[in-house]
């Protein structure tokens, strides 16, 4: 039997307004992510790649279409409840790392579990449990810019899986780490896949992301070219 | 609790972007404990140059003579009174009052001629150190004057000239006499700068042949918190027969102005902390407006634009307590050390001299009041919470998606 659907996306467009110009960045795509899926948008630059990704973050809304998490249509939902959805049901990873700069490795680890109001003993066990995975136990107390840019991504992808996420959406998560980073966090990314379930979507151009996709979803023009399963 | 401990964490790490914003809202608030402390001197001494100079707080004077300063028309027991008045708790002293000619060498003028006993007199007003040249008034030396700083100039004479005085005396007869120039005053009043000339009781008493009685009776409070207003009332209902008045009422145009200079300094200090608080706002919406691409990744990971915005808020109150603490710490101190070590514009303005007919020294005293100290601290939160709502309120709306992509 078929796992559910975890992200679907009906006849979805987005349309940017640039200037006088409108610009199509999504045209009538769909698409179905099920659970424990290690699926990669990829395509050149502009084919759509990060605003599909904005769509099912609930970072954004599409122009037309519908956008399903976990079966709630999103355009349904008020902010506070987006907000929620974002908090309780999807990690993030960003191209840049994107943590907070003040805090500490752990403490941005720990921010979601926090903002869940998960008490703080079983806030500590459970990061630093992903933090040993990620291999960032020894660096618990340094700050994002105390980190190499490879570190950052490890704990940018620590913050993302150990609230349980439904889905993990990576936004180009190798695009500013050398190849040697590059292989170790999508290493990490695969290990998460395979042996914790964590459903991953990527978008990127990088052939080491897309040679380890068990789906490879092909966007030219904001429109979807292929969706190719690949045998691991 | 977690929100606070959030904001604690931005603040005390975040040192660089922190400390600026701590500076400038410390620097802002010493600069306005300071200069409130300057204009409330300024005022205080204002009103005690018109106050305390000359005038006294309050006078009590025989009915009519305010209309018609007639030599005979004096408070004839004027003992009984002051008596009681001190008993009623002020300090009072009699003065005599009359005009003449005065005249050296090739000079003259008419004066307001004024018969004071100085012992008295400096319990209740502070002419006695308000010589520019010479000495005050002393008992032992009936035949010293001291005059106003324009009649000096009037008159060419300086202390130790002397020169002469006519008037018409109580009996009908001419009075004339020769007198010594004791001292010459700074600048008090228009009045008595070009005309006032003072000497002791009993050389008015023998000049213009008044055995008894006083003119007027200065007095002042004992008790200053006590309302000049209560004060006046009290002591009209001791003396109904008599005419009581306080300095506002004899010099209302001085205290219109006065209440005018209040004002005015009222509104010059308002522009002078929009000019400081503009520093601090600047500071605050550069810290915010840095921090959008961070605050667009806390709302993509699901902080709700309400504790957003609770969270900046935080950190602002946070940031303005550290700020008014040193400002505190460093206007205050500031502040006392001019209280005793005055602003010197001596430099600019030689001597006192009168604007308005009131009297300025060149040299400015801080005066450091719980208003000098309460109102700029209470403005700095004011104009720093005031401040950050726009940048909270448009961080807490902002889409997660065009702030993470801020630049």
């Amino acid at each position: 039997m078929q796992d559910a659907p975890i992200v679907q996306l009906e006849k979805v467009s987005k349309i940017y307004q640039q200037g006088q110009v409108e610009v199509k960045a999504v045209d009538n795509f769909d698409l179905t992510v099920r659970a424990g899926e290690f699926s990669v948008l990829c395509g050149p630059s502009g084919s759509g790649k990060t605003t599909i990704l904005n769509l099912i973050g609930a970072l954004d809304a599409p122009s037309s279409g519908r956008v399903w998490l976990e079966g709630q249509n999103l355009a349904e939902l008020n902010r506070g409840r987006l907000s929620r959805l974002r908090r309780d049901r999807i990690g993030f990873v960003f191209q840049s790392y994107n943590l907070i700069p003040v805090l500490t490795a752990f403490e941005n680890a720990e921010f979601v579990l926090s903002l869940q109001n998960v008490p703080a003993a079983e806030r500590r066990k459970r990061v630093m449990a992903v933090l040993r995975e990620v291999g960032m136990a020894d660096y618990v107390d340094r700050r994002p810019d105390e980190l190499s840019g490879g570190q950052q991504q490890r704990i940018a992808i620590a913050r993302a899986v150990v609230s349980e996420p439904a889905i993990v959406l990576a936004d180009e998560p190798t695009a500013n780490v050398d190849s040697e980073a590059a292989d170790t966090i999508l290493d990490l990314m695969t290990m998460l896949n395979r042996e914790k379930g964590v459903t991953f979507l990527f978008s990127t151009h990088d052939q080491r992301v897309m040679d380890r996709a068990r789906r490879l979803i092909r966007l030219r023009d904001g429109r979807l070219e292929a969706d190719e399963n690949q045998d691991r | 609790m977690q929100l606070l401990h959030l904001a604690l964490k931005n603040v005390l790490r975040s040192r660089h972007r922190t400390w600026v914003t701590i500076a400038a809202m410390a620097f802002a608030g010493c600069i306005m404990i300071f200069y409130a402390s300057l204009l409330q001197g300024w005022l205080r001494s204002m009103e005690r140059n018109a106050v305390d100079m000359e005038t006294g707080e309050l006078q009590i004077h025989a009915p009519g003579f305010r209309q018609d300063p007639d030599l005979y028309n004096v408070i004839v027991d004027a003992k009984s009174v002051i008596k009681q008045a001190s008993a009623a708790g002020f300090i009072c002293a009699g003065r005599l009052l009359g005009s003449g000619l005065a005249a050296a060498d090739e000079n003259s003028t008419g004066v307001s001629i004024r018969g004071i006993d100085p012992a008295a007199d400096d319990l209740v007003t502070r002419l006695h150190d308000h010589v520019q040249a010479g000495r005050w008034l002393s008992q032992k030396e009936n035949n010293g004057v001291v005059i106003g700083s324009k009649l000096a100039t009037i008159l060419a004479v300086r202390p130790g000239s002397e020169l002469v005085l006519v008037g018409q005396a109580a009996d009908g007869s001419m009075a004339n006499d020769l007198y010594t120039v004791r001292g010459v005053l700074k600048s008090v009043s228009q009045e008595v700068d070009r005309g006032g000339l003072f000497m002791t009781a009993a050389a008015f008493r023998a000049f213009f042949v008044l055995p008894a009685g006083v003119h007027e009776i200065v007095l002042r409070r004992t008790l200053r918190s006590e309302p000049l207003t209560v004060a006046t009332a009290r002591l009209r209902a001791l003396f109904p027969d008599l005419e009581v008045k306080n300095w506002r009422q004899l010099q209302p145009t001085l205290a219109r102005l006065l209440d005018l200079s209040n004002v005015s300094l009222i509104i010059l200090l308002l522009i002078t902390y929009a000019a400081v608080g503009m520093l601090t706002l600047n500071a605050m919406l550069m810290g915010v407006f840095e921090r959008i691409p961070e605050f667009g990744v806390m709302k993509a990971l699901g902080f709700s634009g309400s504790r957003l915005f609770g969270l900046i808020v935080l950190e602002t109150v946070a940031q303005v307590a550290i700020g008014a603490t040193l400002a505190l710490v460093t206007g205050v101190p500031l502040s006392l050390y001019f209280s005793v070590h005055p602003l010197d514009f001596s430099f600019l303005l030689r001597g006192s001299s009168t604007i308005a007919g009131i009297a300025f020294e060149p040299q400015w005293y801080c005066e450091v009041t719980r208003y000098s100290v309460i109102l700029p601290v209470l403005f700095l939160f004011g104009a720093a919470l005031t401040a950050i709502i726009y940048p909270a309120v448009k961080a807490a709306m902002i889409r997660p998606v065009a702030a993470i992509h801020h630049r």
